[in-house]
């Protein structure tokens, strides 16, 4: 006899209430189930993989294996269980991508050589295919290493056998072996030091958890297709990056205190949210809860409305989105940057950059990572080599763009494997000098040699206001006063922007040079720009003078005289 | 094979020594149930003496390493798959544990193990 099972990923009452047997059609739908919920999952599985190995995307390789898998069977009206386990065998087999979707291959390779062709799987059917699927498993490899899928797959085996002699219903041994999937997965870090050292649990081992859960939630007719909402205390609740972008139907922001009539069935709770809006949230507090959730114009009122009938609403804000990221735009300028992509085997450039603009000319010139620092705030070593560990080639020249940074950026050459070179540039011009010289297809000695002797090319000059009453080089500057820096020395303290531009200019033998080029940072005005620009532009008529966004912080202008 | 000079000394890494370790990965990686000589000389010389590095031949030009690998598959699994992984496994563990850079690894299939006809 079978269940009947119809697939659909929505929720309601459960599906059944107990399992005896499985037919062939049955099983297909289960399948579908678990798919669906790996995919909902797959970016929490993906996150958790921790060898940096470019085929290491854990979830989506278990879910193209689970995917070809039911690709098979998709249309297939088999009503033989022991058929249709070796469709989806054969299926997995040809779709397996990568070493977890080879081991899932493999376990579901045992499970139908278990079953042969049985027309229905029974429990006992069911033990013996997944104790078969586990054996069959290991047998793939002589060294298995433990805390992986593989752990989790024999754990979860062992947990079926056992409540198999407790009870004949497949949905009640189901959920054991989920639970004790659960724990498995909980365990891996015990035994694989390095998930320990990196604080998280087996990906393999948490896919085939989710494929296992996702079975059990379409039997008792639980949602599919949205992750499981936890609700967490007040404190861990992050509402900054749900602001990052909006999608359509995300045009109002709820922020909702309230205190229910009744106990809070939380998962029942966010079902009903989920009809009304999206990016849901739910923390709770003493005795109060805090919703959030985005919501279409049209669904404007209905947050309010639907607390206001749960229980006590507490406090409540607001917002209108579209208007809120229109406001937001037009005060900052856009922030896409498109950096050259690097190809293996040519030279990838990292830059530190102080500002928004910088990084954008950069990008224009071909760099393929950009650091964010500068004077008040000096990456670390660390952020360094992140930003070009992941480029696809192993040439690497750093551009560290301040002097207080060189050694940073030295320090990163010699914590990584690939070959990496400091171009020590000082400054922003200097940077953007040596950029000019880049050849990504020559020798990287070569080049970096080239670039380094095209820092003496630029004379760079800064501006900005003196925080302290000091005396250097000569020059007297009281706080507050604007000064000059030309190659990082102290030359001009002034009253004014424009005083001490020109002042630096003339400093710079600039009569002698062809072109100015001036960065001007995010602490200046277009008008005040202008009327800089203007003054710089009638003392040196001849010269050829360019001004660009630098967005960089404390430093009115940054000055390249070439 | 050398390696840049450094303050306090050189450091020397053996081939054996690199193939050793090539070897280890191979065998914890799925699929891989065996390495087997690269030809019937070696092959015979295993009969007489375990081999830590069999299966394995490492190149070095100076600058990265190539390494060949000479594995046995398990009957039933995706080849390609599978010798993707082990290759992606030699290399990192080699590269983590040598500290100098992988160009290549080149994966030669020399048989499959059956060990459950289906």
């Amino acid at each position: 006899m079978s269940s009947n099972l119809q697939f659909s990923s929505s929720s309601g009452e459960p599906r059944v209430t107990s399992l005896s047997e499985i037919d062939g059609q049955d099983l297909k739908v289960l399948i579908e189930a678990a798919l669906t919920w790996l995919k909902t999952n797959q970016q929490t599985v993906n996150a958790l993989n921790v060898f940096p190995v470019p085929d290491g995307d854990t979830g989506t390789n278990m879910l193209l294996t689970m995917q070809a898998a039911f690709n098979e069977i998709q249309n297939s009206g088999e009503r033989n269980v022991g058929k249709m386990a070796h469709a989806i065998a054969q299926g997995a087999l040809l779709g397996a991508r990568g070493n977890s979707g080879v081991i899932l291959s493999q376990l579901w390779r045992g499970f139908a050589r278990s079953m042969d062709s049985q027309e229905n799987m029974n429990a006992q059917i069911l033990v013996n295919a997944l104790k078969e699927g586990r054996v069959t498993a290991y047998k793939g490899v002589v060294r298995p290493v433990e805390g992986t899928i593989l752990t989790v797959a024999k754990d979860i085996s062992i947990a079926a056998e056992t409540s198999n002699a407790k009870t004949n219903d497949i949905l009640q041994i189901l959920e054991n072996m989920v639970s004790e999937a659960d724990l498995s997965v909980q365990r891996t870090p015990d035994l694989l030091p390095i998930l320990k050292q990196a604080g998280v649990v087996d990906s393999g081992g948490k896919g085939l958890f989710y494929l296992f859960e996702g079975m059990l939630r379409f039997l008792k007719g639980q949602p599919l297709e949205s992750a499981e909402v936890s609700v967490k205390p007040l404190s861990a609740i992050n509402l900054s990056n749900a602001m990052e972008k909006i999608e359509p139907g995300q045009d109002f922001e709820w922020v909702i205190d309230f205190r229910p009539n009744e106990e809070l069935d939380s998962n029942k709770f966010y079902n009903d949210l989920s009809k009304i809006g999206t990016s849901i949230q739910i923390g709770e507090g003493e005795g109060m809860y805090r919703m959030h959730i985005h919501v279409p114009d049209k669904n404007r009122d209905l947050p309010l409305e639907f607390i206001s009938k749960m229980g006590t609403i507490l406090n409540w804000t607001g917002e209108n989105l579209v208007a809120q990221m229109e406001k937001q735009q037009t005060y900052s300028q856009p922030v896409k940057i498109n950096l050259a992509p690097v190809v293996p085997g040519q030279i990838g450039v990292v830059v530190v950059s102080p500002g928004m603009g910088i990084s954008r000319i950069f990008a224009s010139l071909g760099v393929s990572a950009i650091v964010e620092g500068g004077q008040t705030m000096n990456p670390s070593t660390e952020e360094i080599v992140k930003a070009f560990e992941n480029l696809p080639t192993d040439k690497i020249i750093i551009l560290p763009n301040n002097k207080n940074i060189i050694l940073a950026a030295q320090a990163a050459t010699t914590v990584t494997l690939k070959k990496a070179v400091v171009v020590p540039s000082k400054s922003v011009p200097q940077g953007l000098s040596a950029m000019l010289r880049l050849e990504p297809d020559v020798d990287l000695e070569h080049i970096a040699a080239d670039m380094t002797r095209a820092l003496q090319d630029v004379e760079t000059g800064e501006v900005t206001v003196a925080t302290r009453t000091v005396e250097m080089n000569g020059v007297n500057v009281e706080a507050g006063q604007v000064i000059a820096l030309l190659n990082g020395n102290l030359v001009e303290a002034a009253s004014s922007i424009d005083e001490a531009c020109l002042g630096l200019l003339a400093k710079a033998n600039t009569a002698d040079r062809e072109r100015i080029t001036l960065f001007y940072g995010e602490n200046i005005s277009r008008n005040e720009i202008n009327r800089i620009v203007d003054k710089i532009r009638a003392a040196y008529p001849t010269h050829e003078i360019e001004v660009h966004e630098g967005g960089q912080p404390h430093y009115q202008f940054i000055i390249s005289i070439e | 094979m050398d390696e840049p000079v450094k303050p306090l000394g050189n450091i020397y890494i053996s081939h054996q020594a690199i193939a050793t370790r090539a070897n280890q990965s191979a065998l914890e990686s799925y699929g891989v149930v065996g390495l087997a000589a690269k030809n019937v000389v070696e092959g015979l010389a295993q009969v007489l003496v375990k081999d830590p590095n069999l299966g394995v031949v490492v190149h070095f030009d100076g600058q990265s390493m190539a390494i060949d690998l000479f594995i046995i598959c398990e009957y039933g699994t995706r080849i390609k798959s599978v010798a993707a992984s082990v290759a992606d496994n030699v290399r990192y563990q080699v590269e983590k544990c040598i500290g100098l850079p992988v160009s290549q690894v080149n994966v030669h299939v020399r048989g499959l193990r059956i060990s459950n006809p289906d």
